[in-house]
C-alpha cells in the first residue's frame, strides 16, 4: 500500500487483523527465488539499509514511501489480474464518521515543515533574519520550505514551527539542505533520518559533515545563489 | 491577688478542648497518608532533630535566621513562666515565688530579660517583614497577627510585675528593682493607686493571649512549633536524590494524583511549612518566572488535604483535584514540568520538607496512568525505549568517540575500572572531546580500564526524573544485569547523572557499585602521584568553576573538580555567588534538557550572566549538560572570548601541553 495517511492507517489494522507482518515505508521490494518479499528500508537513523522478510506469514505486507520507487517502463501486452470486490458496508458496520474537516486556523504562513519533500534549513551561519529571503528563493525553485536549527529560532530569526531538532519537528525529507549549521546532535535527531543531506558550512570541522551525503566547506552566501541560479537555468532549458 | 479560678478553670478547659480538637482534626488527616518507616536509626534520629531544630542550624544559615533563634529560645525559656500562669491560675497555691530565693530570684531576672528580648525580636521582625519580606507576599494578616499576639504577652507579661512592684515597699522593692529590671521600668509608670486595676486588666490580657494561641495555633502556619520539631526527627536521612521504585500491579493507578497517596511523612511536610520562602528563593524556576514554586506546591498539598479530607475520610471520592487548574489546592501540570530537579528547595528547607520528591511522583501519574506530558518528551521517550539513548542513534555508534584511541572493551579479569562513557560523552560532538580528555589521562596514569562499546545503555537519569518509570525500570534492569554478568565493580563516570544514578538508584535492583566520578578520579590520580604534572597550564586564563547539581548538592562533591583545576593550574577558581550547595542550576536536570521553556527568562541564561561577572577567561565545568548549555548560553548572549572546558579538558591541557 501507498505510505499516505490514509494507507499507514489501513495497512498495521489490516496486518494485525489477518495476522502478519507489516514492513513500513519502504524505499525497495523485490521478489526472491522462494517467493519471499524482500522488503527494503533505512533503519537505525538510516545508518543501514535493511532488508526485511516475512517467511512465516502470508500474505506479505508493506507500505511504500510516496514517490521513492520510479515509475516502471510501460509494458505493451503485459497482463496481470485485476480483482475488483464490490463489497458493501453496511452503514452500522462504520465505527467512524467524518463530520467535518477543519483546516488548522492558527494563522497565516504557518507552515508546516514535516510533510515537505525539500527543506532548506539556517543555523546560527545564516548571521541574520534578512539572509533567510536567500533560503526561501531555493525553496521556492525545488518546491519546498525553509526550516532552522534552533539557534535561528531562539535569536527570533524564524518562528517556531520551522525549527528541527529535539525539541522542535522531526522531519524526513528526501532532500535537507543544512545552511550554516553545525550540526549538534540536539539538531541531528530532528533530521537524520532524511534520504539525502546537503551541508554548506565555512567550518570544515563541523560536525554536520559526519551525517551529510554531500558536504560543500564554503561560504553559504556565495553557494547558495550560486545553487539557486543553476537550477533556475536547468529549468529554463527543459 | 489572683483572679478567681473559678472564671479562669472553664475557660482554660475550653480553650484546651478548642485546641486538641484543631490539632486533632489536622492530624487525623496525616494518617490518610500511606505507610513509610522513618523509625530507623532513632539515635541519629535525635541527634538530626537536637541540631536542626533545637540548634536551628538551617535557620541561622541565613543572618536573619538569628531572629528566629531568638524567638525560638525564648519561648521555650519563657515555657517556665507561661507554664506557670496556667497552673497558678488554676490551683493559686502554685507559684514560683515559693521557690526558695536562690533558685527563684535568678530564674526571674532570666524570664524578665529573656520577655524584653523576646519583645524586641517580634518587634524586628515585624518590621523586616514589613519593609524587605522575603518575598512579597509573606506580608500577610496572619503573620502580623502572630507577631502582634507575642508582643502582646510579653507586654502583658511585664504588666503584671510591674503592676506587683508598684505597690512594692522597701526591701522587696529593692529586691525587685535588682532582679526584675524591665518590669521595674514599666513600675514606675503606674500610679500605686491604680496598681490593682493594671494587674487585672494585665493578668486577664495575658491569659486571653494565651487561649487565643491555643484556639488560633492549629489554623494556621503557626502549628510549625508543634509540626517542625517531630519534622526534623522524621527526615530523611540519606539525601533524596533517588526515588522508590514503582509498583506495577496490574489495574493499578501510577504515581500520585491524589492527596492520600502521599506517604503520612508527606503530608506531615505539608502541616510544617512555616511558609518561609526559603525554597522558592532558591528554585531556578521560580527565580526566572516559572509557574512552579516549592512553597506554593507544599501549600497546595495542605489545602487540598484540608479541603478534600473530610471525603476521603469517608472513602469518597475528593472534590478538589490535586493536579490542576493551579487554583488553590491544586497543582498546575506548567508547574510540575518546570522542575529541573536541583534540589536546592530540600537544600534551603529548615525543617527538611522534600518538596522535590512529590513533584516526581505527580510526573509519574502524568506520564504514567494520564500519557499527558509535553510534546518534545515523545521523541525522548521513543528514543530511549528503542535505542536506549534520547538521539536514537544506532548502539554500534557509542565507540565512534575513540576510535582513533586504542580502546579496550571491559574484562572481568583484567580490567579494573569501567569507563561508563554516557550518552551525551559517546554521541555528542562537543562531550566526545571531553571522553577523549579523560581516556587520554587515565592511560597516562595507567589506569586500567575498559569500555561497554555498544553493550552501553543509557542509564535512564532523565526518564526516571520524568515520571516514566515504565521505561526506566527495563533499562535499570538490563544495566543491572549487563553489569552483573560482566562482572563490573567499579565504575569512572563522565556525567554526574550517570554518577548518581548507577550510584543511588541502581542499588534499588540489588547493584551495588564504586562509582566514582571523573573529577574525583583525576584529583585522587594527582594526588597519588599517578599523574605528574611538572608544570601548570595558564591557557585558561582566569578560571570559574560552575557546580553540577548531581555533583554537588545530590551528592556532596565539591572539593574534588577545584583541586583538579587547581593542580592544573596553580591557582584555585574563581567562586560566583551562588556555589557550593547554594549553585544555581544550569537548566538541564530533571529531563528538562529535552523540554522547551515558554515562560520567563532561560535558567541557563540566568546563570551564565552570573557567571561572566567577573570576566573569566574560561567557565569550567564537569558535566555535559552544563557544558552544553554554558556553551549555548554564550552564544545567545553573545558574550565573546570565554571558553567553557570541562575540568578533564583543563587538566589534559596542563598534562599534554
Amino acid at each position: 500500500m501507498g505510505a499516505t495517511g490514509m494507507g499507514r492507517d489501513l495497512a498495521g489494522a489490516i496486518a494485525t487483523r489477518v495476522g502478519t507482518g507489516l514492513t513500513a515505508d519502504c524505499t525497495g521490494l523485490a521478489i526472491d527465488d522462494k517467493r519471499n518479499l524482500m522488503q527494503t528500508r533505512p533503519a537505525f537513523g538510516g545508518n543501514i539499509m535493511a532488508t526485511i522478510m516475512c517467511d512465516k506469514f502470508r500474505p506479505q505486507m508493506s507500505t511504500v514511501r510516496p514517490n521513492v520507487m520510479p515509475m516502471p517502463e510501460y509494458k505493451q501486452g503485459a497482463e496481470g489480474t485485476l480483482v475488483r470486490d464490490p463489497f458493501t458496508v453496511p452503514e452500522e458496520n462504520i465505527l467512524t464518521k467524518v463530520i467535518e474537516i477543519i483546516h488548522d486556523a492558527h494563522g497565516k504562513g504557518v507552515v508546516d515543515i514535516t510533510a515537505a519533500e525539500f527543506i532548506v534549513s539556517g543555523g546560527r551561519g545564516m548571521m541574520g533574519p534578512d539572509n533567510f529571503a536567500m533560503l526561501q528563493e531555493l525553496a521556492d525553485e525545488l518546491g519546498g520550505v525553509v526550516g532552522a536549527s534552533r539557534s535561528a529560532v531562539d535569536a527570533g530569526w524564524m518562528p517556531g514551527d520551522r525549527q528541527v531538532g529535539q525539541t522542535g519537528k522531526t522531519v524526513r525529507p528526501k532532500i535537507y539542505i543544512a545552511c550554516g549549521i553545525s550540526g549538534a546532535i540536539q539538531h541531528l535527531v530532528g533530521m537524520q533520518d532524511s534520504d539525502m543531506v546537503i551541508a554548506i558550512n565555512r567550518d570544515r570541522q563541523a560536525p554536520i559533515f559526519e551525517v551529510a551525503t554531500y558536504g560543500i566547506v564554503g561560504d553559504l552566501f556565495q553557494v547558495i545563489p550560486a545553487i539557486t541560479k543553476t537550477i533556475r537555468e536547468l529549468k529554463q532549458k527543459k | 491577688m489572683t483572679p478567681s479560678p473559678i472564671i479562669f478553670t472553664p475557660l482554660l478547659i475550653a480553650a484546651l478542648a478548642v485546641f486538641a480538637w484543631g490539632c486533632w482534626k489536622r492530624f487525623s488527616l496525616i494518617s490518610l497518608g500511606q505507610a513509610e518507616d522513618r523509625f530507623d536509626n532513632i539515635g541519629t534520629r535525635i541527634h538530626e532533630m537536637l541540631l536542626y531544630a533545637f540548634g536551628q542550624k538551617r535557620v541561622i544559615a541565613k543572618p536573619f535566621g538569628f531572629n528566629h533563634l531568638v524567638i525560638f529560645w525564648t519561648f521555650i525559656i519563657l515555657m517556665v513562666a507561661n507554664g506557670e500562669f496556667l497552673l497558678h491560675g488554676v490551683f493559686p497555691s502554685i507559684a514560683l515565688t515559693k521557690l526558695p530565693d536562690g533558685i527563684y530570684l535568678p530564674l526571674v531576672f532570666i524570664l524578665d530579660f529573656v520577655s524584653l528580648i523576646a519583645l524586641l525580636a517580634v518587634a524586628v521582625a515585624a518590621i523586616r517583614r514589613m519593609i524587605s519580606p522575603p518575598y512579597p507576599e509573606a506580608r500577610t494578616l496572619e503573620a502580623f497577627f502572630i507577631l502582634s499576639l507575642i508582643a502582646i504577652l510579653m507586654l502583658a507579661y511585664f504588666g503584671i510585675n510591674a503592676a506587683k512592684i508598684a505597690r512594692m515597699q522597701g526591701g522587696a522593692l529593692n529586691a525587685a528593682q535588682n532582679w526584675m529590671p524591665v518590669s521595674s521600668r514599666f513600675a514606675m509608670l503606674i500610679v500605686s493607686t491604680e496598681a490593682r486595676q493594671v494587674f487585672i486588666i494585665s493578668w486577664w490580657v495575658h491569659a486571653f493571649a494565651l487561649f487565643a494561641f491555643m484556639c488560633y495555633l492549629p489554623h494556621s502556619k503557626h502549628m510549625h512549633i508543634l509540626t517542625a520539631i517531630p519534622n526534623c526527627f522524621f527526615k530523611r536521612l540519606e539525601k533524596p536524590n533517588s526515588q522508590p521504585r514503582e509498583n506495577f500491579a496490574i489495574g493499578g493507578s501510577f504515581g500520585i494524583d491524589q492527596v492520600d497517596r502521599y506517604s503520612w511523612k508527606d503530608l506531615l511536610d505539608s502541616f510544617s511549612c512555616t511558609e518561609c520562602g526559603r525554597c522558592q528563593n532558591v528554585c531556578p524556576a521560580s527565580i526566572t518566572g516559572k509557574p512552579l514554586n516549592p512553597r506554593g506546591v507544599i501549600h497546595d498539598i495542605k489545602v487540598n488535604l484540608l479541603n478534600n479530607g473530610g471525603r476521603l475520610k469517608r472513602g469518597e471520592k475528593p472534590g478538589t483535584p490535586l493536579i490542576g487548574d493551579g487554583g488553590e489546592g491544586s497543582i498546575s501540570e506548567e508547574s510540575i514540568w518546570g522542575c529541573t530537579t536541583c534540589g536546592a528547595c530540600m537544600e534551603a528547607c529548615p525543617v527538611f520538607i522534600e518538596q522535590m520528591p512529590k513533584i516526581i511522583q505527580l510526573r509519574r501519574h502524568l506520564v504514567e496512568t494520564d500519557a499527558r506530558f509535553p510534546e518534545e518528551l515523545l521523541n525522548l521517550f521513543e528514543n530511549m525505549e528503542g535505542r536506549s539513548n534520547p538521539w536514537g542513534i544506532a548502539p554500534t555508534e557509542r565507540s565512534k568517540w575513540c576510535s582513533q584511541l586504542d580502546v579496550k572493551a571491559f574484562d572481568k579479569d583484567t580490567t579494573e575500572y569501567l569507563f561508563y562513557v554516557g550518552c551525551a560523552g559517546s554521541f555528542d560532538s562537543r562531550s566526545k572531546h571531553v571522553s577523549v580528555a579523560i581516556a587520554q589521562l587515565l592511560d597516562r596514569a595507567g589506569v586500567s580500564w575498559g569500555i561497554l562499546g555498544k553493550d552501553e545503555k543509557c542509564c535512564g537519569d532523565s526518564v526516571r526524573r520524568l515520571g516514566n518509570e515504565y521505561v526506566f525500570d527495563r533499562m535499570a534492569r538490563e544495566n543491572v544485569a549487563t553489569f552483573k554478568e560482566k562482572g563490573i565493580r567499579k565504575v569512572i563516570t563522565q556525567c554526574p547523572h550517570c554518577f548518581s544514578t548507577l550510584k543511588n538508584d541502581y542499588r534499588q535492583y540489588g547493584l551495588e557499585l564504586e562509582v566514582i566520578h571523573h573529577s574525583e578520579l583525576l584529583r585522587n590520580l594527582v594526588q597519588d602521584g599517578y599523574i605528574k604534572l611538572d608544570k601548570t597550564t595558564q591557557d585558561m586564563g582566569a578560571i570559574v568553576f560552575h557546580d553540577s547539581c548531581y555533583l554537588g548538592r545530590h551528592n556532596d562533591v565539591y572539593d574534588a573538580p577545584r583541586e583538579v583545576i587547581k593542580a592544573a593550574t596553580g591557582r584555585a577558581p574563581i567562586e560566583m555567588d551562588r556555589n557550593g550547595n547554594n549553585a544555581f542550576c544550569c537548566g538541564a536536570g530533571g529531563g528538562r534538557m529535552w523540554m522547551e521553556e515558554h515562560t520567563g527568562e532561560r535558567i541557563n541564561l540566568t546563570r551564565v550572566k552570573e557567571a561572566v561577572i567577573d570576566k573569566p577567561d574560561t567557565i569550567c565545568v564537569a558535566c555535559p549538560y552544563c557544558l552544553t548549555m554554558f556553551e549555548d548560553g554564550l552564544k545567545d548572549i553573545k558574550v565573546e572570548g570565554v571558553k567553557v572546558r570541562d575540568v578533564a579538558e583543563v587538566m589534559a591541557e596542563a598534562v599534554f601541553r
